[in-house]
C-alpha cells in the first residue's frame, strides 16, 4: 500500500480543494455580480491612479489603452505609422482586458478543469474562442453598420440578442457538464462508500475471484493485505470498484483528451466565442466612421490575440493546479478519485451557475448598455 | 508536495480573482455638468444635466443616422436618438441618486431633453424633476454607474451650479479621483474582502449642498 497521507496532508489537500472551488466560484460571482464591475479611476485624468497594487494597475492600464485607441485611429488617418501604435495598443488592451464580456476566461478555465483537458487543449480552446469572438464582432459591424448602415440602436439590439443567446449557451453547456460530471461524481462517491470495510470488517458477500483480486491487490500495492483471511472480501462488494481497477488513480488528462475531443471542444469555443466584446464593436464602428474600417478590423484581431494569451495562461494555471492535486490525491486509494471528481463536478457547476446567473439577470456582467 | 498543491490552488485562486476583477471596465466616458434647480421658496425642484460623451461612443451613437451635412448633426436630426437615450436611461435611474436629509428622493421622467453634436462629441441635455420638491438642510446628489460600464466625471470647470438657491447654501463636490472620497482605497484588499456589491459607488461623484 502506498503511504497513507497524514491527517495534516489530508487537511491541506481539503483546504486547497475548498480554496480552489471558492476561488473559482468567487471569480464567477464577481463576474456574475458585476453590477459591481471593477474599474479603474481614469488614468487619463489622474497621472497617478488612486488604485494601488497589481489589480489597480491592471485596471488602470486597461482603461488607458482603451482610451488611447480613438485618438490613435484618428491619427492613423493622416499618419500611416500610427497604425502600428494602434495595433500595439489593441494587443496590450486585449491582454489586460482578458476575457472581458463573454466571460471567456471563467468558462474556459472551468471547462478545462471539469473536462480533464490538457493544458495544450486549454491553450487551443482559448485561441480558437478569441478568434471567433473577433470574427463575430467584425461580422456584426461589417454587416449591420457597413453594409446596411444600421443605427447604433439596431446594432445594440443585435448585440443584446446575441448576448442572451450566449448566456443561454453557457447555461446549456454548464447543464450538460453538470449532468455528465455529476454522474461521474456520484459513481466515484459510491465506489468510495464501503471504504470502512477496509478496516478489516468482513463482508457477508461471498465471491470466488481470489485470483483476480490478488492481481488487483498487486496493482494497487496492497500486498500487505495478503495473508489476511478477509483480504479479498472488501473487493467483492462492489462492482463499481472493479470498473476502476487498473486505473483507480484516475486517467491522466492526456489520456482522455483523445480523438473526438475537438467536437467536444467546439461547444466550448462556440459558447465563449459567440459573444463579441463591446469594446471591439465600439472600436470597429469608430474606425468605420473615420473611414478606416480595415484598421478597426486589424485592431480587433490584435485584441483577440491579446485576450487569447491571457485566457490561455489562466487555463494553463487551472490545468496545472488540477494536475498537481490529481498527482497528490492519487496516493489515496479511491478517495483521490472522489476528490478529483468532486473538483470536476464543482467546476462544471460553476459554468452552470454562470450561465443561469447571466441569463436571468442576477448579474448584469458587462451587459451591453444601450442608450 | 502538499505545499505545492496548496500553492497551485492558491495561484489558481489568485489568477481567477485577478481575471475576474479585470473583466470589467468602463466602455463609455461621460463628462458631466449638473445644475440644481431651486424654486422661489428655496426648495429643490430638480436637476439639469449636460452629459458629454467620449468621441468613440459619440461616433458609435450617431452611426447610421441621416444628416444633411456629412459629419454634422443638428439637434433636430438627433431628436430620435435623444428620445431613445432618455427612455433607456430610465432603467438605470438616470444614474442620478438624490437624498434629502438622508431620505431617498425619486425623480420624474426627464423633460426638456435634446442632444447636440459639436467637435465630434455628443452632449445630452435633460432635466430630471424631483417627484416631490424638497427643502432639506442637506441635499446629497450622486452621479455614477453602479456597473461602471460608464465612467462619470464631473467637468473641470464649473461642474455644479446652484440655480436660484437661497443665500448661504454651501456646495461641496467630491470627485472619485481627488482622494477625498473615503472609497478611494482601491487595492487588493478591496477585492478580497468580498464587499464589492456596490463597487460603482467608488466612482460616484458626490455633490453635497448644505443650506441654513
Amino acid at each position: 500500500m502506498k503511504p497513507q497521507l497524514s491527517p495534516l496532508a489530508r487537511g491541506l489537500l481539503a483546504t486547497a480543494a475548498v480554496l480552489l472551488v471558492v476561488a473559482v466560484t468567487d471569480a464567477a460571482l464577481h463576474d456574475l455580480l458585476a453590477q459591481n464591475p471593477f474599474g479603474a479611476p481614469r488614468p487619463a485624468q489622474a497621472a497617478e491612479p488612486e488604485a494601488s497594487g497589481l489589480i489597480g494597475w491592471l485596471l488602470a492600464k486597461q482603461s488607458e489603452f482603451y482610451r488611447q485607441m480613438s485618438a490613435t485611429i484618428r491619427a492613423a488617418k493622416s499618419d500611416g505609422s500610427a497604425v502600428w501604435t494602434l495595433l500595439f495598443i489593441s494587443f496590450a488592451y486585449g491582454i489586460f482586458h482578458a476575457a472581458g464580456p463573454g466571460h471567456g476566461k471563467a468558462v474556459i478555465a472551468s471547462y478545462v478543469v471539469a473536462n480533464r483537458e490538457t493544458a495544450r487543449r486549454g491553450i487551443a480552446l482559448s485561441f480558437a474562442s478569441a478568434l471567433m469572438q473577433s470574427l463575430v464582432a467584425i461580422l456584426i459591424v461589417g454587416i449591420s453598420a457597413w453594409l446596411l448602415n444600421a443605427t447604433a440602436k439596431t446594432m445594440c439590439k443585435a448585440e443584446g440578442a446575441i448576448e442572451i443567446a450566449s448566456y443561454a449557451l453557457i447555461a446549456l453547456f454548464g447543464l450538460r457538464l453538470v449532468w455528465v460530471k455529476g454522474r461521474t461524481f456520484i459513481r466515484a462517491f459510491q465506489a468510495i462508500q464501503p471504504v470502512p470495510a477496509m478496516a478489516g470488517v468482513p463482508h457477508d458477500h461471498d465471491h470466488h475471484h481470489h485470483d483476480a483480486h490478488d492481481r488487483h491487490h498487486r496493482d494497487h500495492g496492497h500486498d500487505h493485505h495478503h495473508g489476511h483471511d478477509h483480504a479479498h472480501h472488501h473487493h467483492g462488494h462492489d462492482h463499481v470498484h472493479d470498473e476502476h481497477c487498473g486505473h483507480s488513480h484516475g486517467p491522466t488528462p492526456s489520456e482522455l483528451a483523445g480523438p473526438g475531443g475537438w467536437r467536444r471542444g467546439f461547444a466550448a469555443i462556440l459558447t465563449v466565442g459567440i459573444r463579441p466584446c463591446s469594446g471591439a464593436i465600439l472600436v470597429l464602428v469608430f474606425a468605420l466612421a473615420q473611414g478606416l474600417f480595415w484598421a478597426g478590423i486589424a485592431a480587433t484581431f490584435l485584441m483577440g490575440l491579446g485576450t487569447a494569451i491571457t485566457v490561455a495562461a489562466i487555463a494553463v494555471v487551472a490545468v496545472s493546479a488540477k494536475d498537481i492535486a490529481a498527482r497528490l490525491s492519487a496516493g489515496r486509494d479511491g478517495g483521490g478519485a472522489l476528490f478529483m471528481r468532486g473538483i470536476e463536478f464543482g467546476a462544471a457547476s460553476v459554468v452552470l451557475l454562470f450561465g443561469v446567473g447571466l441569463l436571468f439577470g442576477y448579474i448584469a456582467a458587462e451587459r451591453t448598455t444601450c442608450f | 508536495m502538499n505545499m505545492r498543491a496548496l500553492f497551485g490552488c492558491l495561484l489558481a485562486a489568485a489568477m481567477s480573482l485577478v481575471s475576474g476583477a479585470a473583466s470589467a471596465h468602463p466602455h463609455v466616458w461621460i463628462t458631466a455638468t449638473s445644475e440644481l434647480l431651486y424654486a422661489a421658496d428655496g426648495s429643490v425642484t430638480g436637476v439639469r444635466h449636460a452629459w458629454t460623451f467620449d468621441d468613440m461612443f459619440s461616433a458609435y451613437a450617431v452611426q447610421g443616422l441621416e444628416s444633411k451635412t456629412k459629419g454634422a448633426y443638428t439637434s433636430e436630426e438627433l431628436k430620435p436618438l435623444a428620445q431613445t437615450n432618455v427612455e433607456s436611461l430610465k432603467e438605470y435611474a438616470y444614474f442620478t441618486f438624490a437624498k434629502a436629509d438622508g431620505k431617498k428622493e425619486r425623480f420624474q421622467e426627464p423633460v426638456d431633453y435634446f442632444l447636440d453634436y459639436k467637435d465630434t462629441v455628443l452632449t445630452l441635455h435633460f432635466t430630471l424633476p424631483l417627484k416631490n420638491p424638497v427643502k432639506p438642510r442637506q441635499l446629497v446628489l450622486e452621479v455614477f454607474d453602479r456597473s461602471f460600464f460608464i465612467d462619470f466625471q464631473m467637468a473641470k470647470d464649473s461642474p455644479v451650479k446652484l440655480v436660484g438657491a437661497p443665500a448661504g447654501c454651501q456646495m461641496k463636490l467630491e470627485r472619485p479621483n481627488d482622494g477625498t472620497a473615503s472609497a478611494q482605497k482601491l487595492n487588493e484588499q478591496t477585492f478580497l474582502n468580498g464587499e464589492n456589491s456596490n463597487f460603482g459607488m467608488m466612482f460616484a461623484n458626490k455633490i453635497t449642498v448644505d443650506c441654513p
